[in-house]
């Protein structure tokens, strides 16, 4: 038998417990009847996301001169904006940008995250606080101010924009997995395994990662809606994402002089956003109760 | 609990000079410089030069930076290369501003969100917890300057009303300052009181289930006095803990709004350092903002000790 | 008893009326702005935002009128002995804010401090102050410059803010005038309040009777327009910096007038000439032909802008009429056809820089469109402002969509745009014989003449393209009706000293 084996024979459960933990909290999250909405709101947006190409009728920058402000109607869906370009074409294509700009800044907050939490948990000492010293000055700014700063160092684009939004979030991750690592490591049973020979890197696969995903999650699918607000805020102040790229965000900014003539400019792109920010936090909220077993009752 | 605080704020020593650097290396990094902006269309390479060498910006960057810091550490941030006004004061009196934005905006969201969290914890998975619910993410779902533009437009139509724009402080006239901050400070509060909801309702459901909770009500206690004596006071320090955070995240965070509704507060101003690559601006802003958000952190710390005894510092 | 009371009503409207008939002095104006001023130091400071406000500080020795004559400011008449000594005769009734006289002295401190490379003032290139060689005090009243050489623009650029007369005691109390006040002009300065408002009051010992009219001015910052929509429509403010998108939201508003002139600026597409693509006269004149101006002026400018070339048609005399001209025309055939002699049948892939302004943002969005007709792929790239300017200043780019102010003389819209290795010339263009016609309508002073060799180079220029021009757009203020007097041009966008508010 090898060792592994016995590993897992003495620790009953604790290596079997992700796939049924997450299949469970998907069901329990589909009888949430805000959890459902919430899913399916996400699952919408994901498909309009890449159905784009499909479902959009016109190109993002396609402009007809002679047909700008149109209200909705049987040729422009959702209306046409200032430069004749069709509303529900950008909306669909947006919910891309939105979504992908979303993913990628969590990802990326989420990788270097757990990299830094797992680094600080589980090397005590000088390592550690280096890198806590690190999240308190970068938790230190106002998260909007430090994405400001950093696009102007890397110049306003989707990219630099991705990443500005990704290393304001890079603390809150990096503090759930080092507390997790750290409560993980003071137990008992892993104190026992440690000693008859289990790897850091199988309390890292094995007992910490399944701990460190029910709030990785929640926190996840919360970020991804601060990181689409985030960036809404920055094409306000003309640092977002850059034309003729569609984001929700720099739609509902620039529509803003023509909300009185033209309130379909506004009125989507909103719509848009309150849908996908409400269905990942509703989903968030949902996964929480369900995942975290302190509020079982 | 002296030593507490005097190690905590010794720790501020490596924080402030760690964000210093960053910030002064960012600021090298941002392409252009203040003479960009300072000479506009009229730049020549000898104007140039003239002003760089007036603004120090001739010298190497390691030079720049000892420089400035020797300043600041005698107290003194430097002058803006733009305005040239000392960055210290406008700092202060715009800190002042700011502060009471988010002040204000923080009390609207605990007004809205205690009690909404407090009713969705006990009707928890009712009806009237999901309209709780989905009522209080709705106030996070929108960019606060949509709905800042909304309601300007709104009132602004319907009742033809607008916002003194003239700022005055709250000392000068508070009747003025509180119209000038109100609108501002609920846009603010609503947009914050969907997190502080959350978190009052899951702190309260897990306090709840607590045995002491039994036990009170075992006693017969009426259910408000279990709520708020009991429950709220045990449930409150993660509150505390998320309000200490969004405030600390206020303090620069609301520049949108204050551009929006023209007040002149630390937001705009280290916007503005920014775009002009004003340097002992931009750097002394964000070493301020960074020393304040630390003192909060404290402050929500030693609050903790008061609320539950049990927290002891050593 | 209700007939008392239509009389009564009667006299009440009666009353209420009258008073729009009386041209009643006195009162604040409120003006809500667009951007945050940086300091009001004239001869250092180049920001628009601060000019509005300066521009009411301080007073030049001469003016241009909106027919482009120079006519007397604080200069009452002048002579020219030769072609490069001014005698210049002030004015004796002028008073700086502190209420000393102003005299030959003022003048003389004022342009040394310009010409003080240690001050670092805008107004000591060429193009402005540069030139002198000597200042010299006749009497209290009389001052003489003498010019290193002939410099024909040299009356018309003393009219610059950065050729302003200041206080020499204010300048040395304060160390500059950032946030100080040494003028002469109709308002002083009051109280400001970054990022939220500036107040100027009135001087009473200004040397113009009668004016100003109003006993201040409050400019607000408001850099956010649907908000400043919104102030001037509550009655908050009572003239605005409009957007052309708010033009239609007042239509029909009697309460609320449009006010707007024709500006000397123009929109243009830069074309790096030093690069190989665009060192090929065919390319520049292909993208030129590619674009649909009419278009670009209705999507960018809602249509509020006109057709132009680098000498707009507000320059009088000076400008040349493109509406005609056969490069201004679209035709997308004859494009494909120059890019295929060129050697760029298919076309290639350029960046363009845009920046600063929502317009060229729009211009630039616009013009990817177009070129992608004739076979160039265009990436738009948004700069912030500060890089932009460092770009435009280090004449980095592939193609940058720019906003220039053509001056009111042809040295600034022509040599100083297009002359070889001048600053302002980003597109890196360089013909022998602009060069020497800028050279000669710059060393004489006979205006016909001059008007002859612009226009030959402006001629030559437009051939070339180096700048893709498109477009003088229209400017537009917004005001309260109550607001009357105020007659904004290019000449003098803030002329508020005029303005006043009837009850």
């Amino acid at each position: 038998m090898s060792k592994q084996a016995i590993l897992r024979r003495a620790l009953p459960g604790a290596g079997a417990a992700l796939p049924r933990q997450s299949e469970s909290a998907f069901i329990l999250v589909w009888r949430d009847p805000l959890g459902r909405a919430g899913l399916c709101g996400v699952a919408l947006i994901a498909l309009m996301a890449i159905c784009a190409p499909v479902i959009a009728r016109y190109g993002v920058a396609e402009m007809h001169p002679k047909a700008k402000l149109t209200a909705p109607g049987l040729t422009f869906f959702f209306g046409s904006d200032n430069f004749g370009r069709d509303v529900f074409s950008r909306i669909v294509y947006g919910a891309r940008v939105s979504l992908i700009v979303g993913i990628v800044s969590v990802g990326i907050a989420a990788g270097l995250g757990y990299l830094l939490g797992i680094l600080a948990g589980f090397f005590e000492g000088k390592c550690e606080s280096i890198i806590m010293m690190a999240m308190d000055i970068i938790f230190a700014f106002p998260s909007i101010l430090l994405a400001l700063f950093i696009v102007s160092a890397l110049g306003p684009n989707i990219i630099n924009t991705m990443i500005a939004i990704g290393i304001v979030n890079v603390p809150v991750f990096t503090r759930t997995v080092r507390a997790s690592v750290k409560s993980v490591k003071s137990m008992d049973y892993i104190k026992n395994a440690i000693s008859i020979g289990l790897t850091p890197r199988g309390v890292l696969l094995r007992h910490v990662t399944p701990n460190v995903l029910a709030p990785f999650t929640v926190q996840a699918t919360l970020a991804l809606s601060g990181a689409i607000l985030t960036e809404a805020s920055m094409s306000f102040l003309g640092l977002g994402i850059q034309p003729p790229q569609p984001s929700w965000g720099s739609m509902l900014s620039d529509a803003r002089k023509y909300m009185e003539i033209a309130p379909w400019l506004v009125i989507f792109p909103a719509l848009f956003i309150i849908l996908t920010i409400l269905s990942f936090n509703v989903l968030g909220d949902s996964l929480r109760d369900v995942l975290d077993p302190k509020l079982k009752l | 609990m002296r030593d507490y605080i005097l190690r905590r704020l010794l720790m501020l020593i490596p924080i402030l000079l760690g964000i210093s650097v960053c910030v002064f290396t960012i600021m090298q990094l941002v392409p252009g410089n203040v003479v960009n902006g300072i000479l506009g269309i009229e730049q020549t390479p000898e104007l140039r030069a003239i002003w760089e060498k007036k603004l120090g910006l001739d010298q190497p960057p390691l030079i720049q930076y000892f420089r400035w810091m020797g300043n600041v550490l005698r107290g003194d941030f430097g002058e803006s290369f733009r305005t040239g006004a000392q960055v210290f004061p406008e700092i202060i009196s715009r800190f002042t501003i700011t502060a009471e934005l988010a002040l204000l905006s923080c009390l609207t969201s605990l007004i809205i969100a205690i009690p909404l969290g407090i009713v969705s914890a006990l009707k928890r998975n009712r009806p009237v917890d999901k309209v709780v619910r989905v009522a209080a993410l709705m106030g996070v779902s929108m960019p606060s300057f949509a709905s800042a533009t909304l309601i300007i437009l709104f009132l602004s139509k319907a009742f033809g009303y607008f916002t003194p724009v003239k700022y005055v402080s709250l000392i000068q006239n508070p009747g003025t300052n509180l119209e000038i901050m109100i609108l501002p400070a609920l846009i603010l509060g609503t947009t914050m009181a969907g997190s502080v909801m959350r978190m009052t309702r899951s702190s309260i459901l897990e306090v709840m289930r607590q045995d002491f909770i039994k036990a009170v009500r075992a006693k017969g206690a009426p259910e408000r006095i279990t709520i708020f004596r009991h429950a709220l006071k045990n449930g409150c320090i993660p509150i505390i803990t998320l309000v200490g955070m969004q405030m600390g995240g206020l303090l620069g965070g609301t520049v949108v709004i204050e551009q929006i509704f023209s007040i002149p507060g630390l937001g705009q101003y280290v916007l503005t350092g920014i775009s002009q690559r004003d340097y002992p601006v931009v750097q002394g802003c964000v070493l301020f903002i960074a020393f304040i958000y630390v003192i909060i952190n404290l402050f929500v710390d030693i609050i903790y000790t008061y609320v539950d005894p049990r927290i002891q510092y050593a | 008893m209700k007939r008392l009371f239509a009389l009564f009503v009667c006299t009440v409207l009666l009353l209420s009326a009258a008073p729009t008939f009386a041209l009643a002095d006195g009162g604040i104006l409120r003006v809500g702005t667009d951007a945050e001023p940086i300091g009001f130091d004239p001869h250092t400071i180049s920001a628009v935002a601060s000019a509005r406000v300066m521009t009411q500080l301080y007073n030049q020795l001469v003016d241009v009128d909106g027919d482009l004559n120079v006519v007397p400011e604080l200069a009452e008449s002048w002579e020219q002995p030769d072609d490069t000594t001014y005698i210049f005769h002030l004015r004796g009734d002028v008073t700086f804010h502190n209420g000393r006289s102003m005299t030959a002295e003022d003048v003389k401190y004022s342009f040394e401090r310009i010409l003080d490379p240690n001050v670092g003032a805008l107004g000591s290139s060429a193009s402005y102050a540069g030139d002198i060689e000597s200042i010299e005090i006749i009497d209290d009243l009389t001052v003489k410059f003498t010019l290193k050489q002939i410099n024909a623009p040299f009356l018309a650029s003393l009219s610059s803010w950065y050729c302003s007369i200041v206080a020499k005691e204010a300048v040395e109390e304060n160390g500059d005038l950032l946030s100080a006040d040494g003028g002469t002009g109709p308002f002083t300065l009051g109280e400001w309040i970054p990022d939220n408002m500036v107040s100027i009051n009135k001087y009473d010992g200004y040397f113009i009777p009668d004016q100003p009219k109003v006993d201040g001015i409050e400019f607000y910052v408001m850099t956010d327009s649907s908000a400043r929509l919104a102030a001037l429509r509550t009655g908050s403010v009572d003239l605005i910096a409009a957007d052309t998108s708010m033009l239609p939201l007042v239509a029909g508003d009697a309460n609320i007038n449009t006010l707007s002139y024709q500006s000397r600026n123009y929109a243009a597409l830069c074309l790096n000439t030093t690069l190989p693509q665009f060192s090929d006269v065919r390319v520049r004149q292909a993208i030129s032909l590619a674009l649909n101006r009419q278009d670009i002026i209705d999507l960018a400018y809602n249509g509020e802008a006109e057709v132009s070339g680098f000498v707009p048609a507000s320059l009088g005399h000076w400008a040349v009429d493109v509406t005609e001209h056969p490069l201004y025309q679209q035709d997308i055939e004859k494009a494909k056809a120059l890019m295929s002699e060129a050697g760029y049948a298919d076309g290639f892939e350029v960046t363009l820089i845009v920046g600063l302004l929502d317009s060229l943002r729009d211009i630039g969005a616009v013009a990817q469109q177009q070129l992608a007709e004739i076979g160039i792929t265009v990436n738009v790239v948004n700069k912030e402002n500060a890089e932009y300017v460092a770009l435009w200043s280090a004449h980095d780019f592939e193609i940058m969509a720019c906003q220039n102010g053509a001056g009111s003389d042809p040295s600034r819209g022509v040599a100083f745009f297009f002359k070889t290795g001048n600053s302002a010339n980003i597109a890196g263009y360089s013909n022998a014989r602009v060069d020497e016609l800028c050279e000669l309508g710059a060393g004489t002073t006979d205006v016909a003449q001059r008007e002859e060799y612009y226009k030959e180079a402006i001629e030559i220029i437009l051939d070339e393209e180096p700048n893709v021009v498109i477009a003088s757009p229209r400017e537009y203020f917004l005001s309260s009706a109550k607001l009357l007097g105020f007659e904004p041009s290019a000449a003098e966008p803030y002329s508020l000293a005029t303005a006043y508010l009837a009850e």
